[in-house]
């Protein structure tokens, strides 16, 4: 066998292992609705999230966003501007009422209007997708919840770790004795900005800074927060039953009370801890989640994952032909997502990074729910304990002290 | 977009001009997550990956700047080409894609071609019509993301600020407190053209131009950048997308226009071709440096005495 053959062997052999090894399942196909007219939807709140929505929709034959709906006008301007031929409105009532057609509502509103929103959609028969959190208090999100049981409708959290297929490939591995024994998670949300949108009008500052504003704001743990603390819940299969918190403005000295820099330990019952930290003065490192693991560590980067193997974790077939990454004195194996497909390729190596952002694989699993009936990755249910924790656990950063959590919220 | 992007902003409280200097450059970041032609996950990546299988639907955002840069191909009579990426990676000038090495063999000109990219305006879809072909927006999107923060702060009210990127894109609003406008100086030319090694190049005589920006963008384009040594020289990052082959005509092209997007697209194209700027629209001003001289027309750009006028 000459050298070159050699090597397209080793390819070849690394991919047939990899198929073994890496990957439960392929990536997910794409979401139709075969025979039929898209399924026309509205998009309530134009912002930053809801104009990200946008451009993965763009991606999903199945769907057409026939209405955009934002109470800031110059929002909704720019909202049914990026849509072609949508209906824009300021009130989402108005929209419930005139669009009948509208099947599904997309939710991405400052949380604390989500639940009135939520409530009518679902009052109206509309499938919905709520952003997480999906409120901003304890009750709301039981309310949200406790208005979905028994409906035929898909009522969708944005926990977008859920969907996402290299969260999904890595939730395989912590399970398994490839990582063994949890024995702490550690989480972040890092980013150096102001959490301020700039508006020189002052009665649209107040409502476009609501995330500044302490009467409704549920800060950096809760806002951020919700989506490492559903993924914690998830890996776990359990939840925490005390939160403590502290926090303190640290660096955006402008007047705000809302902290820049928060941390929060929910402790669960079998003695690990989730230590979650963010802060609005640093993007070092950005925003991960670290399980530690008595065989193995892994990190989940949203589009990236790695593995870090102990010396003495027994070792693994595909491990010698998997993507490597050096960080620091540490040695991480790249968790490659449609492994098996790219090693049919020959291109395992390319596949290191997602093909789309996890936003796109959240919405095509609502959308598979709406249509098809499946049953989504993150329900109702996750939603409400993954939002109801965040709030606790931005109350015990405000209090500086130890937080129960409720048992009934956690079901 | 692989550089640094930068905001001066004057003329207002401490903390709406963080806020708006933080709005700006996320709106930067969010249009390199799409516009990126290194990560898999861009908008930019997912069309390489399927608009040659059929027609593929795209956000309108991103269709408007599809057709802008249709408009621009058409004016620059194909010198601004954004489908030059298969050339590019056959000569191994992708500088951040560590996959694709330059294979050698002859580089695939006849999947280059704006005009074969078929744009469906009532159905907001892009179709590759020739096999092989690939978007690489590198020649538009900085400008493009420019144009969106300036956009971002003037919808915040910002009257007075700067937004430069990779010291080669800028846009201004307004002017800075008490002067009529932003000035930014070109450095003199140098000597040699693109592709004849410029680290050996001798500065010409030592003209600076001065850009007088108000409202207004500037982009400049040069032959810098990475350098791969072909089979007749030099190889740089410029390639005049028409022939395949590396822009040897100017060692320095300097555009103004309203929008950022068509200075980057112009200043791209004069630099491959500075005899089009004889059909420059009305609105651009442009500076062209070749042998250590620059050669200006249009608005804007204060000349110095000796400074050749361009038609």
């Amino acid at each position: 066998m000459s050298q070159i053959d050699r090597r397209q062997f080793m390819v070849h052999a690394a991919g047939a292992v990899a198929a073994i090894g890496l990957m439960p399942d392929s990536l997910p196909a794409a979401v139709r609705r075969p025979g039929s007219a898209p399924l026309p939807i509205a998009l309530i709140g134009a912002g930053r999230q809801g104009r990200a929505m946008l451009v993965e929709l763009a991606k999903i034959d199945a769907v057409k966003v026939v209405a955009v709906c934002d109470s800031d006008e110059r929002r909704l301007d720019a909202g049914v501007r990026r849509v072609a031929d949508a209906e824009g409105f300021a009130d989402h009532r108005a929209l419930l009422d005139k669009r009948k057609d509208v099947a599904a509502v997309l939710v991405a509103t400052p949380t604390h209007q989500h639940k009135d929103i939520a409530l009518d959609a679902i009052g109206a028969g509309r499938h919905v997708y709520c952003e997480a959190p999906i409120a901003h208090t304890v009750d709301d999100c039981r309310a949200i919840a406790s208005a979905a049981r028994g409906k035929r409708l898909a009522v969708v959290p944005g926990l977008e770790g859920r969907s996402n297929p290299v969260y999904q490939l890595a939730f395989g591995f912590s399970r398994s004795d490839a990582v063994r024994d949890i024995v702490a998670i550690r989480a972040q949300h890092c980013q150096k900005t102001s959490w301020r949108v700039p508006a020189s009008d002052p009665a649209r500052d107040r409502a476009l800074n609501w995330r500044l504003d302490p009467d409704v704001s549920i800060g950096l743990v809760g806002e951020l927060g919700v989506q490492a603390i559903d993924v914690a819940h998830w890996y776990r299969g359990r939840f925490p039953t005390t939160v403590s918190g502290s926090g303190s403005v640290r660096f955006h000295q402008d007047g705000r009370t809302v902290f820049d820099t928060a941390h929060a330990d929910l402790h669960f019952d079998d003695g690990v801890r989730l230590g979650y930290f963010a802060t609005l003065a640093s993007s070092y490192e950005s925003r991960h989640e670290l399980f530690v693991g008595s065989n193995a560590s892994i990190r989940l980067a949203w589009s990236h994952a790695w593995m870090f193997k102990e010396a003495d974790a027994p070792t693994q077939g595909w491990e010698v032909y998997a993507n490597r990454q050096q960080f620091h004195n540490d040695e991480g194996i790249t968790l490659i997502a449609g492994a098996t497909k790219l090693a049919e390729q020959g291109k395992l190596k390319e596949g290191v990074g997602l093909p789309h952002p996890s936003l796109y694989y959240a919405l095509s699993d609502f959308f598979r729910a709406a249509i098809e009936g499946a049953a989504p990755a993150a329900t109702i249910e996750d939603g409400m304990r993954a939002s109801a924790v965040a709030i606790l656990a931005h109350q015990a950063s405000v209090a500086g002290a130890a937080v129960p959590i409720p048992r009934d919220i956690l079901g | 977009m692989g550089t640094r992007f930068e905001v001066v902003l004057a003329g207002g409280p401490d903390a709406f001009l963080r806020a708006a200097g933080d709005a700006a450059l996320a709106e930067i970041e969010q249009w390199d997550r799409r516009l990126s032609l290194f990560r898999p996950d861009s908008t930019l990546a997912h069309v390489n990956r399927h608009a040659d299988a059929g027609p593929l639907a795209v956000d309108d955002e991103l269709f408007e700047l599809l057709v802008a840069c249709r408009d621009l191909h058409a004016a620059t009579a194909g010198a601004f080409d954004p489908t030059v990426a298969p050339l590019m990676r056959a000569l191994g000038l992708h500088t951040h894609d560590q996959r694709h090495r330059p294979p050698g063999g002859v580089p695939p000109l006849e999947a280059v071609g704006f005009n074969a990219v078929d744009l469906d305006a009532s159905r907001r879809t892009i179709r590759f019509t020739r096999p092989g072909m690939a978007l690489d927006l590198g020649s538009i999107a900085k400008g493009h993301a420019l144009d969106a923060a300036a956009d971002v702060l003037r919808d915040a009210g910002v009257e007075c600020a700067m937004l430069q990127g990779g010291t080669s894109g800028v846009v201004a609003i307004g002017a800075p407190p008490g002067l009529e406008s932003w000035r930014v100086r070109l450095p003199p030319p140098l000597q040699g053209r693109a592709g004849e090694g410029l680290a050996s190049a001798q500065p010409g005589p030592r003209v600076p131009l001065v850009a007088r920006l108000r409202d207004l963008a500037l982009s400049v384009s040069a032959p810098g950048g990475r350098v791969v040594q072909g089979p007749d020289g030099p190889v740089t990052h410029v390639l005049d997308p028409r022939t395949g082959r590396p822009a040897r005509v100017a060692s320095v092209a300097a555009v103004t226009a309203p929008l950022a997007r068509d200075a980057d697209a112009w200043s791209t194209a004069l630099l491959v071709d500075p005899g089009l700027a004889a059909r420059a629209p009305a609105t651009l001003g442009w500076a062209i440096g070749r042998d250590g001289a620059w050669t200006t027309g249009g608005l804007w750009i204060e000349a110095p005495a000796g400074v050749a006028e361009g038609s």
